[in-house]
């Protein structure tokens, strides 16, 4: 492979020049390709060339994407969008070569609108950025994923992302009031609730915007987005609670989510193997004695006479439920450090308690509250069994957190954290951990839940089962997929929609 | 003046936390070195840059809480977990 290889002919590279504007924004050279081909989920390593993409290119406007998504009908290349290539289910990674489109370039703020509250972006904006420049006006554009420094407004609408403080002011597709949107075939089109770019509700119409949140890239390219602003919080509160057994913490986290107290954010509960593994590398939980097999973290925003009294409240709650505090300096400083994932290189520990260093994958469901000790045994079972057989797995635990938005009881994002040590994957290691995802999702299928409440469900081990959660639902997908994208060249091979173009409809998929 | 003293720089010996963890500094903790010699050599840092990692990594803290929030609300309340005890239930029972 040189340093310039690519599918692509001369011809189509040339075109994306023009398009573009410079040799600077077509980026054909092996480092940029390569540094476009995976997310921070597990990768299969030892196939690396197979998701490489043929060109990434950097748009600077709504009018460059729509030219280069009808330069790859015309010449039936596929194309994939990429914003901060956080997500952690691939759909920024490319399954057939072709068109990445990063949209990094594209991050200015458009307009801040201090009187309708809301702020008009390029989705090429990072929330962190954005909320610096907010600062000075005393708003927030409150959407917090553990991504947070590093993640993009485009790839929190293609993943529909889920927030930290989702159950104080929504998750991402609350908060994302309108779009600009490229269409498979290049045509731009605006979407909301209704029409108008400022409307939060609208009963004109089908509801589109929630179509264009959490396909993946599969359905176009979001870019420009009006966003929510809410005011600035004065105050922060943030307890953490240490409990002697799971069941007395569960019905704690129960208790504290179904409080009604409007300011509250959000509730997680750590496991014990949770617990165990923070045991071993977070200062915040080596001193603690063993004692300590499960926590509540809660965190509360707002103004000042609002949170004092609910935090009041909160303690008392935690307390007489059997929870003991953490002390506020653990308590604050954890929870500042909830974006610390995306930030700090991490290691796992081998059967032998061998240090080694291992990517990071959170397999994310949603369960409904009443089944998530059930959910945690059998999860937990599984990943002991594939840890006891390949050895380059190791179990860091679970957490639930409150999963709806503006309201934190119900259902829960919850989470089994598993250590890899990618080093040492090869096609069996692979198939081993695929075989584990897809048992982790069948457990939250037969609970009533979802494969995924934040991450997307295109990965191998999840897809298979999209059919299946989707129900007729699926079939309509794939209809919507059909009509929209009749070339299949948005991102192609994703959540199984080249079923689409099976049968009756007679098209075949690019490449 | 402030000199650069090479022996201030070394780290004090390490104390044993636990069976997977070791201390050096207050609250500073380290992997036990046993536990890294196979696939991941543990570095020798000097005290300084220990100082300058908790140093920043308080700073960022810091910056975190101001980023989404004008001030940080305290309860006042001392850490409660002595209560729980020091050993396990399953231990107590036997």
């Amino acid at each position: 492979m040189t340093a310039t290889a690519t599918a692509l002919g001369d011809g189509a590279l040339d075109e994306l020049r023009g398009i573009l504007g410079g040799d600077e924004y077509v980026l054909p050279d092996l480092p940029a390709r390569v540094n476009r081909t995976r997310v921070p989920a597990p990768f299969p390593v030892h196939r690396w060339g197979e998701f490489l993409p043929d060109v990434a290119v950097l748009p600077r406007t709504t009018e460059h994407v729509s030219e280069v998504v009808k330069l790859a009908n015309r010449h039936g290349i596929p194309i994939v969008p990429r914003a901060g290539g956080t997500g952690l289910a691939d759909g920024a990674v490319p399954l057939r070569g072709g068109i990445v489109v990063d949209v990094k370039l594209m991050n200015r703020i458009l307009d801040i609108d201090l009187v309708d509250r809301t702020v008009t972006v390029q989705t090429g904006i990072n929330m962190l950025t954005l909320n610096r420049e907010l600062k000075q006006h005393g708003v927030i554009y409150p959407d917090d994923p553990a991504s947070y420094p590093c993640s993009i407004v485009g790839g929190r609408i293609g993943t529909s992302g889920w927030s930290l403080i989702g159950g104080r002011y929504g998750h991402t597709r609350d908060l994302v009031i309108s779009m600009e949107l490229v269409l498979p075939t290049g045509e731009v089109i605006e979407v909301g609730d209704g029409g108008g770019r400022k409307v939060r509700k609208s009963s004109t119409g089908f509801q589109l915007k929630h179509l264009f949140m959490g396909h993946q890239g599969t359905l176009g390219i979001a870019t420009e987005a009006t966003l929510e602003l809410v005011p600035r919080p004065e105050v922060e509160f943030a307890a953490f609670f240490a409990f002697s057994d799971y069941g007395t913490a569960w019905e704690a986290t129960g208790a504290l989510a179904k409080s009604g107290l409007a300011t509250l954010a959000g509730v997680v509960l750590f496991d014990e193997w949770k617990l165990a593994y923070l045991r071993r590398d977070d200062e915040a939980y080596i001193p603690q004695p063993p004692t300590v097999r499960a926590v509540i973290a809660s965190a509360m925003y707002g103004a000042r006479d609002e949170v004092e009294p609910a935090s009041r409240r909160l303690m008392r709650i935690a307390k007489e439920a059997g929870g003991k505090y953490l002390g506020d300096e653990i308590s604050q400083g954890d929870w500042a450090s909830r974006h610390d994932r995306y930030a700090t290189p991490l290691h796992g520990r081998l059967k032998d308690g061998q240090v080694v260093p291992m990517c990071w994958h959170c397999e994310d469901a949603s369960i409904p509250y009443s089944q998530l000790p059930a959910v945690r045994e059998k999860w937990h079972a599984i990943a002991e069994r594939y840890i006891d057989r390949y050895g380059i797995f190791d179990d860091w635990g679970m957490f639930a957190y409150t999963n709806a938005a503006y309201k934190p009881w119900g259902d829960y994002l919850t989470e089994i954290d598993i250590g890899i040590w990618e080093q040492e994957l090869d096609e069996e290691n692979w198939r081993g951990w695929v075989e584990c995802k897809r048992e982790i999702a069948e457990v939250a299928l037969e609970h009533g839940g979802s494969i995924t409440a934040c991450h997307g469900a295109t990965r191998a081990g999840d897809v298979e089962l999209v059919p299946q959660e989707m129900g007729g639902g699926f079939e309509v997908m794939k209809k919507i997929k059909a009509a929209l994208d009749p070339n299949n060249v948005m991102n192609p091979g994703k959540y199984l929609l080249d079923q689409a173009y099976e049968g009756e409809n007679g098209r075949e998929a690019v490449r | 003046m402030i000199g650069f003293t090479l022996r201030a720089q070394r780290p004090p010996e390490a104390r044993r936390v636990n069976e997977d963890v070791v201390e050096r500094f207050e609250h500073v903790f380290e992997v036990a070195p046993e536990k890294m010699t196979e696939h991941v050599q543990q570095q020798d840092i000097p005290a300084w840059d220990t100082h300058r990692i908790v140093g920043s990594r308080w700073d960022h803290l810091d910056w975190m809480h101001d980023h989404w929030a004008d001030s940080v609300l305290s309860t006042g309340i001392e850490p409660e977990i002595a209560e729980l005890g020091e050993t396990m239930p399953s231990e107590e029972r036997s």
